[in-house]
């Protein structure tokens, strides 16, 4: 690398093109801050796809002025498909070729307040729909698809299968929290940068759009609430029900897209439905179960056909960077994993009872928001055999214990039902992620709900989560709900 | 641009023609090293320590109170660290002032580094130190004190003659950087109670790769490099032989000229003073008039000084810029920060540096670049409007 700058940079210094603000733009974006020396500002007018003018201001090192300028004539006049997909390298190249040492930055920066210009404009577009939910357009759109690309290797492997069978790809990665790793008060958190930087390198170009208060009423909150009831939440459940596969809807309808894809391990079956993936120890259907029809009909899921050994195998052989990024682990907006705390500073905690299933009162809690059906630590009792906790009852405050036979069930009660074939294929019920189907019959309830009869009782079936019902052939997903209230074996209904 | 108009003299400073003719017989031809015993080497010899004498008249020593180093900042470390290691064994303690030199602070650092408690003392706003706070913060452990004569950056002259009798009454150590004062404030050791005080030629017009460290007769210093003991042992290895030729004449014709260059330089710097203040939003930093003739340093709000640096380049004008950008993160000068600034206004500070060679038509024409270049910039800015 140069230690000085090459005459491109400076003759764009001197001479910046595109400079100013747009008086009413479609999209702006900024990214940086004056406490890091570098702040640059995009405005951007963007018609039927086409981005017809950027305007661009930046205060910083001479790299950042340049690279706007030479950024903002790049994509001028451009399809917005063809904008987005401008990478570092492309940059760099309009600039005269590596900066110096320790610039290389000013691309990252300029790309990025471009690409929230680009996310503004699309937010403001859609900005209902990505509030409300959405289930489509229904148009059929050309042969391209949105893939979701969260910054890691399924996802990147996903896009990367897609668009070497051929599809015009676009990526996508969703703002859903501001607890994302690399989060700075300048750029983008770094899981947004590197899945740019991803998307750009195999050629493709990558979109962000904010979901933050989608995400933030219907999973977080949803999340937080659940616990206040005594219900044990899935946030991947309510996402997928909710956010993820609307908001991919959106953006191809946008593009004029038919097809949207995810890195789930699962496969889209005739009905459409779901069914189980080649790599059955990856299965992610049981948490699928909420996509509608409709969106699940326009649905891609490559990595249903591969084993997850070989799609590190494909990000290796095709040199993505992900292939090494470990395994995302638990709840993505929880990174530390204590979703107790997480939980316990968005509500207030009452301390209550801990009582037998007779009613005595064996001692005292710091909360019911602490607890969930099954748990056996924390309860803060010592006995001659372990305890579980049984049941929570946020109206009293009580937190019922007992042994783990007390957990078994025999009989599941759902509601909030999306079937994607005829109820009556259902032979087998699984009602934890890591569970296995157990076989049983259903028949609807009284009240709209649906109850599963099992062949063998269960234990650890916690009201808030989701049960899936498979079809006989036990690799079809006939439809799921969630779990509503449990009926114990031999035991009045609780709660 | 072929011929740039040079104003960053604090930087480096052009060299001197007489200079150069006094180092070309040094550097082509036969030559001898000074500790050779023959001809030549003692002809080398007489070479240094002329050098050697003019060097000591300029700051008023005497010729063998010179230590000749690689330039000033091993002179600086020499000083501070030779200074806190000859000190008896109990005394532990250095007192820095906040807005030292790269070499000082770093120096100080080492110290801390090997067990040294570091006390810094604060400036005001225009980056002067208040000599009570340096008496305030002299213990009976304090193995050295060191405050800068006149600041590289904001170009503040420090009260240096007060401080250093302080430190002499309390029997403490005082170490002085005088690299920026050199050649613009007259320096005299006998005033100026100093016991090690650090310069550079190329500061003033010699050539670069040379200093010397002055060491009061009688305060050990401890070396910091091991070898043939040259300079008394204070500082080992073959002289630079032609540089510190260079050091002697660019040192004699300082002290000759110093008021011609001071009542020079300051013409010009009050002129640039004169003309951006007539630019909205320019302010300048350091003290108003206890400053270096040949310093200016502004915050221009609103634009970046990396970029007005290059911009000016373009147009061919070489300034400095106030604030170092690296590795992908800009770094705050630590020197504005002491003087109450916020890391934002830090990245908007530049500094024009004049020297003895510039002419007031070049600062007329730099006052008309530099005004376009902040209109251009602030233009293209998101933080002014």
């Amino acid at each position: 690398m140069p230690e000085t700058y090459n005459p491109r940079v400076i003759e764009h210094l001197v001479r910046p093109r595109n400079v100013g603000e747009l008086p009413e733009p479609s999209g702006r974006g900024e990214s940086g801050d004056s406490a890091c020396g570098d702040v640059v500002c995009f405005t951007v007018g963007i018609r039927s796809n086409v981005v017809e003018e950027v305007r661009y201001q930046a205060y910083g090192c001479a790299a950042c002025v340049a690279a706007g300028s030479a950024l903002a004539g790049m994509v001028e006049g451009r399809h917005l498909l063809e904008a987005a997909r401008v990478s570092k390298a492309k940059l760099e190249e309009a600039l005269g070729g590596a900066l110096p040492v320790g610039k290389e930055h000013a691309l990252t920066l300029v790309l990025d307040a471009l690409h929230k210009a680009f996310e503004d404009h699309l937010n403001r577009g859609t900005g209902e729909m990505l509030v409300e939910g959405y289930g489509g357009s229904g148009r059929e759109g050309g042969g391209g698809v949105v893939a979701a690309m969260s910054g890691g290797v399924d996802s990147a492997v996903t896009a990367l299968l897609l668009k070497e069978a051929g599809y015009e790809v676009a990526a996508v990665t969703f703002r859903l929290h501001d607890g994302e790793r690399g989060s700075r008060s300048c750029c983008s958190p770094d899981t947004v940068l590197f899945a740019r930087d991803t998307a750009h390198r195999m050629g493709l170009p990558h979109f962000t759009l904010n979901l933050k208060e989608l995400f933030h009423r219907r999973v977080m909150q949803d999340f937080v609430g659940s616990y206040e009831e005594g219900r044990t939440p899935n946030p991947c459940v309510a996402c997928n029900a909710h956010v993820k596969f609307h908001a991919a809807a959106v953006l191809a309808d946008e593009l004029g897209f038919r097809h949207v894809a995810t890195g789930h391990y699962a496969r889209v079956a005739e009905g459409p439905t779901l069914a189980r993936p080649v790599d059955e120890r990856k299965d992610q259907t049981y948490v699928l179960w909420p996509v509608p029809k409709e969106l699940l009909a326009r649905t891609l899921f490559p990595l249903g056909e591969y084993r997850k050994t070989e799609v590190r195998a494909i990000a290796q052989e095709r040199g993505l960077a992900v292939a090494y990024t470990p395994e995302s682990q638990d709840i993505c907006f929880i990174p530390d994993g204590d979703y107790r705390r997480f939980v316990r500073k968005r509500v207030v905690a009452e301390p209550g009872d801990v009582v037998d299933r007779e009613g005595a009162v064996l001692g005292r809690h710091a909360g019911v928001v602490d607890f969930t059906v099954g748990q056996r630590r924390g309860i803060g009792l010592s006995a001659p055999t372990p305890l579980y906790v049984t049941e929570v009852r946020p109206g009293t405050g009580q937190v019922v214990v007992g042994k783990k036979k007390d957990l078994e069930v025999r009989e599941v009660r759902v509601g909030g039902m999306n079937w994607f074939l005829a109820p009556e294929e259902a032979s087998s019920v699984q009602v934890r992620y890591n569970g296995s189907p157990v076989p049983c019959t259903v028949e609807e309830d009284e009240g709209g709900g649906w109850v599963a009869r099992l062949e063998e009782p269960v234990v650890g079936v916690a009201p808030g989560q989701s049960a899936v019902f498979y079809a006989g052939d036990g690799e079809r997903v006939v439809g799921g709900g969630v779990v509503r209230h449990r009926f114990a074996q031999g035991n009045a209904p609780g709660g | 641009m072929a011929h740039p108009v040079y104003l960053d003299n604090a930087a480096t400073t052009p060299l001197d023609p007489r200079v150069l003719e006094a180092m070309l017989p040094h550097l082509g031809g036969r030559r001898g090293n000074p500790s050779s015993l023959h001809a030549l080497g003692a002809s080398a010899r007489e070479a240094v320590e002329e050098a050697r004498g003019s060097v000591a008249a300029l700051v008023g020593a005497s010729a063998e109170e010179i230590v000749f180093t690689s330039g000033g900042t091993e002179a600086d470390d020499l000083g501070v660290l030779g200074l806190a290691r000859s000190a008896p064994a109990e005394k532990r303690h250095v007192v820095v002032s906040r807005v030292e030199h790269a070499a000082v602070r770093e120096a100080a650092r080492r110290l801390e580094a090997e067990g040294f408690e570091v006390t810094p003392i604060e400036v005001d706003e225009d980056g002067l130190v208040d000599p009570a706070d340096l008496a305030d913060a002299l213990r009976p452990e304090t193995a050295l004190a060191a405050v800068v004569w006149a600041n590289n950056e904001v170009g503040t002259i420090e009260p240096v003659r007060e401080l250093a009798r302080i430190c002499a009454e309390r029997d403490v150590p005082f170490h002085t950087d005088a690299v920026q004062a050199a050649g613009r404030v007259p320096l005299d050791v006998g005033e100026v109670p100093a016991s090690t005080l650090a310069l550079s030629a190329h500061k003033l017009y010699g050539p670069q790769g040379v200093g010397a460290l002055y060491v009061r007769k009688g305060v050990p210093v401890e070396p910091i490099s091991y070898g043939g003991g040259q300079e008394g042992g204070l500082r080992s290895g073959t002289h630079n032989v032609a540089g510190i030729v260079g050091f002697g004449v660019a040192a004699r014709l300082a002290r000759e000229e110093l008021d011609e260059r001071v009542a020079h330089e300051s013409g010009l710097r009050d002129a640039i003073l004169a003309g951006v203040a007539r630019i909205p939003d320019v302010r300048l930093n350091g003290h108003p008039e206890r400053r270096l003739s040949n310093n200016v340093h502004l915050t221009v709000e609103g634009v970046e000084a990396e970029s007005l640096v290059l911009f000016l380049d373009a147009l061919g004008y070489a300034i400095g810029s106030g604030s170092a950008c690296s590795s992908g993160e800009h770094k705050a000068s630590p020197v504005l920060l002491a003087m109450g600034r916020d890391e934002r206004e830090a990245f908007s500070v530049v500094r024009v540096t004049v020297g003895k060679e510039n002419t007031a038509a070049e600062v007329e024409d730099f006052l008309e670049a530099f005004s376009e270049a902040v209109a251009r910039l602030r233009e293209l800015s998101p933080l002014y409007n």
